[in-house]
């Protein structure tokens, strides 16, 4: 579902600054709610856990109010997920750096040398979601998005969850409109050879 | 290309309704998170405006003092009438053993006042 913008009335001359304050406020406030809880989602798949994925989601929305208020209302939902892309990283490396000192760093498989011609699917197969009951696949989903490298899976999430195009994403990643391309080839591939060994 | 938007499609419905299903106390802890975010822009309280508030807060601290401890001490001066207000009971209201002996005092005020022989 992709974030809807609130429009913002013409202001009337009799209106002081209070009215406009309030009224931005409002705006922000519609925002951060539409965005909220995909956010949240997001943030969970990549740490798998709901309190570390709630503080990233608030510091998120608290360098978003700081930083990006004031820009333009349609601008917003790729500077959040710029944040929140962000904050994913930092988090991501403070783990990595976490993982080393207590010995326990692992491989992350992210931008391995995955042959996504190779891997890519059958296109007369009825498709690995298909297969499965609800309830399954949701945490069949759940667990392949999870498995994922995270730039393959914010890839993933902002152009076929979000439904941003390809700028916008690539906007939102901070990188050109080509590494978003691969990442979502790759997402795809992975995704459904997790699926499909689920199924 | 169909195959592989069917089950995009199907994994977009699944995560929405993760989303959507998300239980209070989370809603609850994103909403305190956003109202947080928000109030980043609300102007804070200018530093007279607390200082200002102290000075009045001492005042009126220093106010009810000085009432107070007007109330507690008695006037300087002799003002029977703000005496009785401030105390109308009898100092010897409690005191059984002068009311036992009032004839005792009376026949002596009396022998004072009768001169001598």
């Amino acid at each position: 579902m992709v974030a809807t913008m609130p429009t913002i009335p013409v202001r009337p001359a009799s209106w002081n600054c209070a009215s406009v304050e309030n009224l931005a406020e409002r705006t922000l406030d519609g925002f951060l709610r539409s965005v909220e809880r995909r956010a949240l989602r997001m943030a969970e798949l990549a740490t798998r856990n709901r309190d570390e994925a709630l503080d990233l989601v608030q510091d998120a929305m608290f360098g978003f109010v700081r930083n990006y208020a004031a820009k333009p209302a349609v601008d917003w939902p790729p500077l959040f997920y710029r944040v929140l892309d962000s904050r994913l990283h930092d988090w991501r490396r403070r783990r990595q750096v976490r993982g080393r000192w207590l010995g326990a760093w692992r491989h992350d498989p992210q931008d391995d040398g995955i042959d996504a011609i190779a891997q890519a699917p059958d296109t007369n197969d009825p498709g690995p979601l298909l297969r499965l009951a609800d309830g399954e696949a949701a945490s069949a989903l759940d667990a392949a998005l999870a498995k994922l490298p995270l730039r393959q899976r914010q890839a993933f999430l902002l152009r076929i969850w979000e439904g941003f195009d390809v700028a916008t994403t690539a906007a939102a990643m901070r990188c050109s409109d080509g590494s978003v391309k691969t990442h979502l080839s790759r997402a795809l591939t992975a995704l459904r050879r997790e699926l499909e060994d689920y199924a | 290309m169909n195959d592989h938007l069917d089950w995009t499609s199907q994994a977009k419905a699944l995560l929405d309704a993760s989303a959507d299903e998300l239980d209070a106390v989370t809603l609850s802890r994103l909403n305190r998170a956003r109202q947080a975010a928000l109030a980043q822009r609300r102007p804070a309280a200018p530093r007279w405006f607390f200082a200002a508030g102290l000075t009045g807060a001492c005042g009126l601290l220093l106010a009810v003092a000085v009432w107070h401890g007007r109330v507690g001490v008695p006037p300087a001066s002799g003002d029977a009438s703000a005496v009785a207000s401030a105390d109308d009971s009898d100092p010897l209201a409690d005191d059984d053993d002068f009311y036992a002996d009032l004839d005792f005092y009376a026949w002596l005020d009396a022998q004072d006042q009768d001169p001598p022989g």
